[in-house]
């Protein structure tokens, strides 16, 4: 129990470390990039009187260490800026939109899961076959995809051509009830395939790598020569070791997800953060740029945290590490 | 393999004859994947057109009376909103975006390469380096470059830096293992005790047993690069004076041509599809062709 305390206790270490490290990054990218420092909380429409007000109000003409214990303590207050355009504070913004990113990635990894995991198990029981090589070449394009490209595709084809889904938003102002959540979920796919087609390559082909090791291992011999049908050897046995290294890569690929969500956001005008993103970069809305990274940042952190944390969970061996 | 590099002219000769049919063993189970070839040739045509975009088409600069024209004998690609031939955006788009890859891998490689052997060579920095990788890889790399290329402006020097700036981690950790990997040999206790300086050891010891991880890495940092360039200028954020494929689908969104005219952004996108497709699939042939077990009859 204390060995499996301390593992949980190291890992939140390391993420308020990762978490400490985007934030200082942030904050020394914006006041030491070439260009005025105004521009970061002041809208460059402003006479010069008013951006020297403003830079007072923010304490921008203070010593660079005062300004960042000051950035430090208003952060772990929430509070990230005011926004430029909407002039309401960047939290209420962001947070508005972060539920929409959460169930767009959410659900992308789940459903990534849910078919990469068959998917790679079929191409290392078949190893050497078409089946595999057709599943790795798969991979290796699904890797390369470029997402604006893939959404556009879907849209095109689903939406427009098909007619059999929504090509933008999130729900119809119409809907409700409990038709509420059938329109949200209809809304929610070609986001959602988008994004699935972007991760599933390395989720197919590193699980195919572990498992095409394990199978290879004594147990799995042993569990053969028990006479187990090579399906329960499979599943119940080497499968599940093979999963570890894909737990893993979760939590690696998080950051890739959420890069790949904006992008889709974007494409297909999703109410998420992303989208947020892309239209704070079209008005130059810097506090929503600077707080929309500090929150995914913060969002990565914790989801890698709890991924390795279940990793702990599921393979006693790392928590003595 | 290189232990006896040193001392004289004829010792010298010796390893670089076993470098060379290494090389051309390599080379002949290269040929032998059927995917690695075709992808050679796809890059190395993607480069030509970078490179002779000029002779190839004219600048797409003017607009035209053809607006949104699907693709004919006169306009190959079709037209977009305003007119300007498809065909020779992709064409210069190529060209940008060949020019982005190539100057920021060149960038990542030469900071993440420089990180990785100097951390792995002197072990008292390696931790930290392990550290700060890591920290950085699991940050969203994207928001924050959209962040600094929007404060910064966007022009082709702040893509290229900014792609730079995050593409060394991943270099880092991946020479990073080979390197540690070596640095415990016995051949490289020889070279200290022989009285060999830090900088010749990492120079002639550490950096050609880490060449073959590099040449993969230059690939796919590269590939990487041009992916996320799309992404930016997608948002919007590419140098507004020259052609980029992302800058295309930005326009073809912006526009709303997207939704009607399938040509404006298929194009760009199966350039990009099949410069990093076959930018991955080479260094995959290139890896499996270095592997001992592939390179038999």
């Amino acid at each position: 129990m204390t060995t499996a305390l301390r593992f949980a206790g190291r890992r939140v270490a390391r993420g308020l470390l990762t978490l400490w490290f985007a934030v200082t990054a942030t904050f020394l990218l914006l006041r030491l990039l070439p260009g005025n420092p105004a521009l970061a909380v002041a809208n460059p429409n402003m006479t010069k009187h008013d951006q020297a007000l403003l830079l007072h109000q923010y304490g921008l003409d203070q010593p660079l260490i005062v300004q960042y214990g000051k950035y430090l303590w208003q952060l772990l207050h929430g509070n990230l800026g005011i926004s430029f355009t909407q002039q309401v504070p960047v939290s209420s913004v962001l947070l508005a939109r972060l539920p929409w990113t959460l169930l767009l990635t959410g659900s992308a990894l789940l459903v990534t899961i849910a078919i990469g995991v068959p998917l790679g198990v079929l191409a290392a029981t078949r190893r050497g076959t078409v089946v595999d090589r057709l599943v790795q070449l798969g991979g290796v394009v699904g890797q390369s995809l470029f997402v604006p490209s893939v959404g556009i595709f879907l849209l095109f084809f689903f939406g427009l051509w098909l007619r059999w889904l929504p090509i933008g938003g999130a729900y119809s102002p119409d809907a409700a009830g409990a038709g509420w959540y059938g329109n949200v979920l209809a809304h929610l796919v070609l986001p959602c395939l988008s994004l699935m087609l972007l991760q599933i390559g390395s989720y197919v082909l590193t699980l195919r790598a572990s498992l095409i090791d394990a199978l290879g291992e004594d147990y799995c011999e042993l569990a053969r020569a028990k006479g187990l049908p090579n399906r329960a050897v499979v599943w119940k046995h080497a499968l599940r070791n093979a999963l570890l290294p894909t737990t893993t890569l979760v939590g690696l690929q998080l950051g890739f997800l959420v890069g790949g969500a904006v992008l889709t956001e974007t494409i297909f005008a999703y109410p998420g953060i992303g989208r947020g993103i892309y239209e704070a970069v079209t008005q130059l809305d810097y506090p929503v740029l600077q707080g929309a990274f500090v929150l995914l940042a913060a969002t990565v952190v914790v989801a890698s945290m709890l991924t390795d944390l279940l990793y702990g969970v599921l393979d006693p061996r790392v928590r003595t590490r | 393999m290189t232990a006896q590099a040193r001392t004289d002219a004829p010792a010298v000769l010796e390893p670089v004859a076993v470098a060379e049919s290494s090389a051309r063993r390599t080379w002949r189970a290269f040929r032998r994947n059927p995917l690695g070839l075709p992808a050679v040739v796809v890059v190395a045509v993607l480069i030509l057109v970078g490179l002779c975009a000029p002779l190839i088409a004219a600048e797409p600069t003017g607009y035209g009376p053809d607006v949104l024209q699907a693709p004919s004998a006169a306009h190959w690609f079709g037209t977009d909103n305003l007119g300007r031939d498809i065909f020779a955006e992709v064409v210069w788009g190529t060209r940008a975006s060949m020019l982005v890859a190539v100057c920021s891998s060149a960038l990542a490689i030469a900071l993440g390469v420089l990180v990785a052997v100097v951390g792995a060579y002197f072990r008292r920095l390696d931790t930290a380096v392990g550290t700060l990788v890591d920290l950085m890889l699991s940050l969203p790399v994207l928001p924050l470059m959209i962040l600094i290329a929007a404060l910064a402006g966007p022009s082709l020097p702040v893509t290229v830096a900014v792609i730079a700036a995050f593409s060394w981690p991943e270099v880092t950790r991946v020479v990073r293992s080979a390197a540690l990997s070596v640095v415990g040999l016995p051949y490289m206790d020889a070279a200290r005790v022989i009285g060999g300086s830090h900088r010749w050891i990492i120079r002639k010891h550490l950096l050609p047993a880490t060449a073959p991880v590099i040449v993969v890495s230059v690939v796919l940092t590269a590939s990487r690069a041009v992916l996320s360039a799309a992404g930016l200028a997608f948002l919007g954020l590419s140098d507004a004076q020259s052609w980029s494929w992302g800058r295309i689908l930005y326009e073809a969104q912006q526009s709303g041509a997207m939704s009607s005219a399938w040509w404006t952004t298929l194009f760009p996108s199966l350039a990009i599809l099949a410069l990093v497709v076959s930018a991955t699939l080479m260094s995959i042939a290139y890896n499996d062709a270095r592997n001992p077990r592939n390179q038999g009859r």
